[in-house]
C-alpha cells in the first residue's frame, strides 16, 4: 500500500526516532507489554479485602447521597456591576507582553474580571494575531500558586509597613551621599515609563547606577551593527520580502527576538494556493537542529565557531559571482572552509547574487559580532538593506550590553562599592555567568533586595524580597523594536500583594504616583494627554504607527569591520559546546510552568527534562545511548547530565539547553532537567571551546512522547519538492487516497447546513507548538507529570508529530504534523462505544458526552489516529484555587475515568452560533476560530463551514495537494492536510 | 421418605414471582423516586432577602427584564446586582427591616448570597439568550414566577425534560414580544419559526 506514489517511490523512509529507525522491521509489541505490566502492578495494590471494604463504603455513601438534595449553591451577584461587565460573557482587553527583546500585542479573554486566555492582537504589528508557546503559557504564570505573597526578610515573612520603613530609612541614608552605592539591576527594558522613572531616580540619586542583565540577550546583534555601522542598532528583517533566506545559527522562527512576527512573515512566503505559486527558499547553517533549521530547504550542520569562516568563504564567492563587498576583499580572503561542501559556497552565492534586493542573510544572537557585521555588509552589497532588512535605534539607547553590565556590577560588588542593591526581576544568582560569582558577591552588599515573582535562587540570597506583580496585573508600557508604543493594562487586581517595577522605581523617585498615573504621564509626554486619546490608546492597545526612525541603507564602515573580521575565530579541533535558548523554558524564567514542562520539546520530544544533545557520531564515539549519564566539563566546571542523541547535530558539538535544573522558587520543577549555567562563563557565554564529555555510571529516565502513538511508518506527513508538486499536483492523495467504496451501513447526509472542517497546511507548520499550548489553555487540558507521560498517559488534545525523513540520520529532513481529532465522518470510535457516549453531530462533529462515558477505552483503542486521551487518574483533583481561576468556564473540567479529545473547540462554535442567533443572522465565515488556529503564527490552520463554497476552509480544501490522513481506511476525516512542499535548489545536489 | 411438604414445590415459582416483583418495585422506586421530577421539583429554599416575585412581577407588573437585564445578551439570566434593587429601594421602603441585608450589601460592597434554585450540572451549558432569541418564554421553564412569594422549582430540568422541548419545539414557541408574558397562550404551533432547529446532539449542550 502507498507504494504507488508516482515520482517519489515508497523507498522514502519516515522515522521518528533512532530506535525506531534501527528497528524498522521489528514489531513494537515489546514496549506495550512493558506498559501493561506497569498497569497491573498498580492494580495489585488493591487486594480483594480492600476492594470489598471500599465497595461497601461506596454503596452506603451512594445510598445516603441519593436521598439527600445536592448541597445548596450560592449565587453572588455584584453589589455594583462594573462598567461593561456582562456576567457570563467574555470581554477582551488589549495589552502587551514582552517576548525576549520584543513587545507583542495581546488580546486577553476575561470572564468577570478573570483573564483565562491570551491571543495575539491583530492590530499590533509584531503579533498580527499570532502568538507563540510562551505567550500562550504566560497566563499560567499569572495564576502560579507558588508566587511569593508577602515581602520577606531572610525568608521570614514581613509586612509592607516593615518593608517601607526599612526602605525609607535606607533611602534617607542614601540621600545623604547622593545615592553613592545604590545600584539597581533590572532586565533590559523597552518601557518608556521605566526609562522616565529611571531618569527621576537618577535626579534624586545622581551617584546611583542602573544595570541591566538578561542571560539570553541581543548583545551580539548590537555589537554586530556597531562593527558594521558604528552604532548599536536593532535589526528588523522582513521575511515577507525575501525570496531567499540564509539563516546562520539563527533560530528566527522560534527563539530569536521577534520570532512571532518573523514566523508570520515567513509563513506568508510559504503559502501556496496552487502548483503555479512561488515560495521562498531557506538555507540554514547551524550547529544544533533548531526549529528554523528543521524548516530549511537546505541545512548544513556546522560547528558554531566555523560559521564565521563559512560566511567569509561565501563573501569571497559572492565577489566571484559579481557581488563584491566593498572594502572587505582582503578580510574575507583565505577563509578556512575545508570540509564545507562546495555547493554551499558556490551555489548559495549564485542564488544570493541572482536575488539582489530580495534575499536576506540573518545571523543568530549566539554568533559573535564579526559574523553579524559581515552579514550586514553582505546584505548591503546585495541591495537588501532597506528592502528585506532595516534598522532602528534601540528603545533603550544608552543601555550597556548585558554581559558587560553584570560584569561591571559584580566587580563593584566584590570591591565593596555597592551599598544597596535592588534587583528588579530576573534571577542572576541562577543565570549570571558562573565565573562572576554573583551569589557570593551579594554577601558583600550592605542591603540587597530582590523584587521577583517567586522566591527564586536570587531572592533566597538577598536580604529582602518583595513579590513582583505579573505583567497581566500591573500597568506598564512598551515600545516594539520598530517603535510601536503600546500600553500594558492590568486585567485583574493583583492576586497577591505585589509591586511592579514601575511602582518600586516610583517609590525610589519619591513620586506619589503609582500604576496608571505613571504610565499616563509618560503617554502625556508622548502627546497622548487628552482623556479620549488615552482611552483610545488603551482600547486599541497600541499606537497607530511606529515611532522609531527606520534606517534602510546605512553606510558600512568597512575599515573597522575588516579589523573585527581579521581577529582569529575561536574555533579549534576540540569538542565545542553551544548554549541553546530552550524552546520551552527560554532562559529558565518559565521553569515552574507545568504546561511548558510537559510539552514535548519540538525537536527532541522530551518532556519534563533537558539533556546534553550529541550528534549520532559523537554519541557513538563516546559509547553513549539516549538517557546515559555524561559529565560535561569546561575548564574547572562540570555538569553531570543525561545525554540525548539528536540527529542533525554538528559533529564535535554538544548542545546544552539553558533554563533547567532550578532549585528554588517553585514546586513543579524539582528534579526536572539539568542546570548547565555552571558551564557558562563571561568570556564564553554562547560557545565554549575545548569541552570534554565523558560517559559516567548510570542512566537517567527521560519521559518523551516520541515513540508514543507511532504511526507505523506509513507516509502520513506527506511531502514533495516544488518540482514534484508541479509534475503531480495531487501527490498527497496518491500517498493517501480517499476510499472509493462507501461503508456497508447507511451513511449520513452531510450536504446540508453547517458542516465543520479543518485544513492544516503542512507547508505553513513550523513545529513551534504554540497550537498545542493554546489548546491546553482553551480546553482545560490537565497536566499529568513525568511518570504518567512515561506510561503514555499524556493528555494533550493536540499533539505535534515530528518525523525525520530520509536515510541520513545526520542530515534529516523534518516534517511536522499537528494531530488532533480528525472528526471522521465514519468514525471508528463511535461504532465501538457501548454506551453511546461518543456520537456524531449533524454538523459533522465527533461529540463526546463526558458524563455518559464509562471508561471502557474501546474508542481509544479503535482510533487509528490515537488522539483520544483517557483520564487514568483524577488529574484535576486538588488543584490550587489560583490555578482553577485559569479554567475556561465554557469547557467542562473532566473527572477520572472518562475519555476526552479535541472537540474542534465546540464551545467556540456554540458561542458563535448563539451570538449569531441573538443578532438574528447566520454564522458568517470567520466567526468561529479554533484555539489552535488563532494561536498559529503562520496561519497554517483554516477552520470553518465546508458547505459554504466561499469560506476560507473550502478554498483550502480545493487546493490540489490536500489529503486526508489515513483516508485509505475509509474514515473520511474532516481534518484535511495540505502536503508539505520543499523548495530545494537543484544546483545544491552533489 | 418425604422430608419436605408438598406445598414446597411451589417455592421456586413463589421465589421467581417474588424476585420479579422485587425487581419491578426496585426499578420503580429508582425510576420514580430518584428522578429529578420527584427529587428536584418543589425546591424552594429560604433566601437571604424575603423577596417576593409575586409582589414585584405579579402585583406590580414589573417586567422580568427590568431586573434580569442581561437575559437577552448573556448565557446568564443574571441575578440582579444590589444596585438594581437600590434603584427603587433607596426611595421606596428605604427603612424596611426586611431590606436590611440589601442595605448591608450596598454599604459594604459584599454580594447578597442568594441560594440557587435552578441548578444545572456543571457539564451542561445552558444559554438564556439563545432560548429567548427563538421565542421560548420565561414561564416555560420557570413556571408562574409571578405567583410565587418564594421562588420554587417548577420543572424537573432534567435532560429528558429538556429534550421533550428540543424534539418538539413548535408548540412551545411564542412571539418574541410575549416572552416575559406569564399568561400568554395561543401557542398553536403556527408561530414557530422555520429556522428554529434546536440541537439534539451531545455537543449542543455538553462541551
Amino acid at each position: 500500500m502507498n507504494k504507488e506514489k508516482p515520482s517519489r517511490s515508497g523507498s522514502k523512509i519516515f522515522w521518528r526516532s533512532l530506535e525506531e529507525k534501527a528497528q524498522a522491521t521489528s514489531t513494537e509489541v515489546g514496549s506495550d507489554v512493558v506498559k501493561a505490566t506497569i498497569g497491573l502492578g498498580e492494580l495489585n495494590r488493591l487486594n480483594r479485602r480492600n476492594f470489598l471494604t471500599l465497595s461497601g463504603a461506596i454503596g452506603t455513601l451512594a445510598g445516603i447521597e441519593g436521598c439527600i438534595r445536592r448541597p445548596a449553591e450560592k449565587i453572588l451577584p455584584y453589589s455594583q456591576t462594573p462598567a461593561d461587565v456582562n456576567p457570563g460573557e467574555a470581554l477582551h482587553y488589549a495589552t502587551v507582553l514582552r517576548r525576549r527583546e520584543e513587545s507583542v500585542g495581546i488580546l486577553a479573554t476575561c470572564y468577570e474580571g478573570r483573564p483565562t486566555k491570551l491571543e495575539g492582537n491583530p492590530d499590533h504589528p509584531t503579533s498580527q494575531g499570532g502568538t507563540d508557546l510562551l505567550l500562550q503559557a504566560e497566563i499560567l504564570e499569572l495564576y502560579d500558586p507558588d508566587r511569593a505573597r508577602t515581602p520577606s526578610k531572610g525568608g521570614i515573612e514581613k509586612s509592607y509597613a516593615a518593608f517601607d520603613a526599612m526602605l525609607d530609612d535606607e533611602l534617607g541614608r542614601l540621600l545623604g551621599k547622593r545615592g553613592a552605592g545604590l545600584r539597581i539591576l533590572s532586565q533590559p527594558t523597552n518601557s518608556p515609563s521605566f526609562m522616565r522613572l529611571r531618569q527621576r531616580v537618577m535626579q534624586r540619586f545622581p551617584e546611583a547606577r542602573f544595570h541591566n542583565y538578561a542571560p539570553v540577550n541581543d548583545d551580539n546583534v548590537r555589537a554586530g551593527t556597531s562593527a558594521a555601522f558604528g552604532r548599536p542598532l536593532e535589526v528588523l528583517p522582513r521575511f515577507d520580502q525575501a525570496k531567499v533566506v540564509l539563516a546562520l545559527d539563527s533560530d528566527f522562527l522560534m527563539t530569536e527576538t521577534g520570532a512571532v512576527q518573523a514566523a508570520r512573515q515567513f509563513g506568508a512566503k510559504r503559502h501556496l494556493d496552487s502548483a503555479a505559486g512561488e515560495m521562498n527558499r531557506l538555507y540554514a547553517v547551524e550547529p544544533s537542529l533548531s526549529v528554523t533549521g528543521s524548516n530549511a530547504d537546505h541545512r548544513l550542520r556546522l560547528k558554531a565557531s566555523a560559521i564565521g569562516e563559512y560566511l567569509k568563504g561565501l563573501a569571497a564567492e559572492l565577489a566571484a559571482a559579481g557581488v563584491p563587498i566593498p572594502g572587505l576583499d582582503a578580510a574575507v580572503r583565505g577563509a578556512k572552509v575545508e570540509g564545507i561542501p562546495e555547493t554551499w559556497l558556490k551555489a548559495v552565492a549564485k542564488e544570493l547574487a541572482s536575488h539582489r534586493g530580495e534575499s536576506l542573510v540573518v545571523v543568530g544572537s549566539r554568533q559573535p559580532a564579526a559574523v553579524h557585521g559581515l552579514a550586514h555588509a553582505i546584505n548591503r552589497a546585495l541591495g537588501n538593506s532597506g528592502r528585506t532588512v532595516s534598522y532602528t535605534a534601540p528603545a533603550d539607547a544608552g543601555a550597556r550590553p548585558s554581559l558587560e553590565d553584570i560584569k561591571a556590577l559584580t566587580a563593584d560588588m566584590v570591591a565593596g562599592k555597592v551599598d544597596t542593591l535592588i534587583i528588579l526581576g530576573g534571577n542572576p544568582v541562577y543565570d549570571a555567568p558562573a565565573d562572576l560569582g554573583f551569589g557570593e558577591a551579594l554577601n558583600k552588599v550592605n542591603i540587597s533586595l530582590a523584587v521577583t515573582s517567586h522566591r527564586n535562587e536570587t531572592a533566597d540570597r538577598t536580604d529582602w524580597h518583595l513579590p513582583r506583580a505579573h505583567e497581566l496585573e500591573s500597568w506598564g508600557d512598551q515600545l516594539s523594536r520598530a517603535g510601536r508604543y503600546a500600553i500594558q493594562q492590568p486585567l485583574i487586581a493583583a492576586l497577591f500583594d505585589s509591586r511592579s517595577d514601575l511602582d518600586v522605581l516610583a517609590a525610589l523617585a519619591a513620586s506619589e504616583q503609582r500604576g496608571q498615573a505613571l504610565v499616563r504621564e509618560t503617554a502625556g509626554e508622548r502627546g497622548i494627554a487628552e482623556e479620549l486619546a488615552w482611552q483610545h490608546l488603551v482600547q486599541k492597545g497600541a499606537d497607530e504607527r511606529d515611532a522609531a526612525q527606520i534606517f534602510g541603507g546605512l553606510p558600512i564602515q568597512a575599515g573597522s569591520l575588516a579589523q573585527v573580521l581579521s581577529a582569529p575565530a575561536g574555533g579549534g579541533e576540540g569538542l565545542e559546546a553551544v548554549f541553546l535558548t530552550d524552546n520551552k523554558l527560554f532562559d529558565g524564567r518559565y521553569t515552574n510552568n507545568t504546561w511548558l514542562l510537559e510539552l514535548p520539546d519540538p525537536m527532541t520530544r522530551i518532556t519534563w527534562d533537558n539533556a546534553a544533545l550529541l550528534s549520532p557520531a559523537g554519541a557513538k564515539g563516546l559509547g553513549v545511548n539516549n538517557g546515559d549519564m555524561v559529565r560535561v566539563s569546561a575548564g574547572d566546571a562540570s555538569v553531570e547530565m543525561a545525554a540525548w542523541i539528536q540527529p542533525g547535530m554538528a559533529d564535535g558539538t554538544v548542545g546544552l539547553p539553558l533554563g533547567w535544573g532550578r532549585r528554588k522558587g517553585g514546586s513543579n520543577f524539582h528534579g526536572a532537567g539539568f542546570d548547565v549555567y555552571p558551564l557558562r562563563k563571561s568570556d564564553a557565554a554562547d560557545i565554549v571551546q575545548n569541552v570534554t564529555v565523558e560517559k559516567i555510571r548510570g542512566s537517567y529516565s527521560l519521559s518523551q512522547t516520541q515513540d508514543h502513538d507511532s504511526m507505523e511508518g506509513r507516509p502520513l506527513a506527506v511531502d514533495a519538492t516544488l518540482q514534484e508538486y508541479r509534475e503531480t499536483p495531487n501527490f498527497g492523495q496518491f500517498a493517501s487516497p480517499d476510499m472509493s467504496a462507501g461503508p456497508l451501513w447507511q451513511t449520513q447526509d452531510y450536504s446540508q447546513g453547517q458542516q465543520w472542517g479543518m485544513v492544516i497546511d503542512l507547508n505553513g507548520c513550523i513545529g513551534c507548538s504554540a497550537c498545542a499550548v493554546a489548546c491546553q489553555a482553551e480546553n482545560n487540558v490537565p497536566v499529568v507529570g513525568k511518570e504518567q507521560v512515561a506510561k503514555g498517559r499524556e493528555m494533550h488534545w493536540l499533539r505535534l508529530d515530528r518525523y525525520y525523513v530520509g536515510e541520513d540520520e545526520n542530515e534529516p529532513e523534518v516534517a511536522y504534523q499537528p494531530i488532533g481529532c480528525q472528526h471522521c465522518e465514519e468514525a471508528p470510535c463511535e461504532n465501538v462505544c457501548p454506551v453511546n457516549a461518543t456520537s456524531h453531530s449533524p454538523e459533522g462533529l465527533n461529540d463526546i458526552a463526558y458524563n455518559r462515558c464509562i471508561g471502557t477505552r474501546y474508542c481509544m483503542n479503535n482510533c487509528p489516529y490515537k488522539v483520544r486521551r483517557f483520564n487514568f487518574l483524577n488529574f484535576n483533583l486538588d488543584i490550587p484555587e489560583t490555578r482553577q481561576m485559569q479554567h475556561n468556564p465554557s469547557v467542562t473540567v473532566r473527572f477520572r475515568g472518562v475519555i476526552e479529545k479535541c472537540s474542534y473547540c465546540v464551545q467556540r462554535i456554540q458561542g458563535a452560533r448563539i451570538v449569531a442567533s441573538r443578532e438574528g443572522r447566520e454564522i458568517a465565515d470567520g466567526d468561529v476560530v479554533a484555539a489552535c488556529q488563532q494561536a498559529c503564527p503562520t496561519g497554517a490552520i483554516a477552520f470553518g463551514n465546508i458547505n459554504d463554497p466561499n469560506s476560507a476552509v473550502s478554498a483550502k480544501r480545493e487546493v490540489d495537494r490536500n489529503y486526508g490522513l489515513l483516508s485509505d481506511v475509509g474514515t473520511r476525516p474532516r481534518t484535511r492536510f495540505l502536503g508539505k512542499i520543499r523548495n530545494p535548489n537543484p544546483e545544491m545536489k552533489g | 421418605m418425604q422430608l419436605f411438604p408438598r406445598s414446597l414445590n411451589y417455592l421456586p415459582l413463589a421465589l421467581a414471582v417474588g424476585a420479579a416483583g422485587l425487581g419491578v418495585s426496585v426499578t420503580f422506586v429508582f425510576w420514580y423516586y430518584f428522578s429529578p421530577k420527584n427529587l428536584q421539583v418543589g425546591y424552594a429554599p429560604e433566601q437571604p432577602v424575603d423577596y417576593s416575585h409575586k409582589l414585584h412581577a405579579g402585583d406590580l407588573g414589573i417586567d422580568c427584564r427590568y431586573c434580569h437585564a442581561n437575559v437577552e445578551r448573556s448565557q446568564e439570566a443574571m441575578v440582579p446586582p444590589t444596585q438594581t434593587c437600590m434603584g427603587c429601594h433607596s426611595i421606596v421602603k428605604k427603612d424596611s427591616p426586611k431590606l436590611a441585608a440589601l442595605r448591608d450589601s450596598w454599604d459594604s460592597g459584599n454580594p447578597v448570597q442568594w441560594v440557587r434554585v435552578h441548578k444545572l450540572p456543571d457539564h451542561v451549558f445552558f444559554d438564556h439568550s439563545a432560548h429567548l432569541a427563538v421565542g421560548v418564554g420565561c414561564v416555560s421553564c420557570h413556571g408562574r414566577v409571578d405567583q410565587m412569594d418564594v421562588v420554587r422549582l417548577e420543572e424537573p430540568i432534567s435532560m429528558g425534560w429538556c429534550l421533550d422541548c428540543h424534539r418538539d419545539p413548535q408548540a412551545r414557541l411564542r412571539p418574541k414580544d410575549q416572552i416575559t408574558n406569564m399568561t400568554w397562550s395561543g401557542g398553536d404551533g403556527e408561530l414557530a419559526l422555520a429556522e428554529v432547529n434546536p440541537p439534539e446532539h451531545c455537543s449542543g449542550c455538553h462541551r
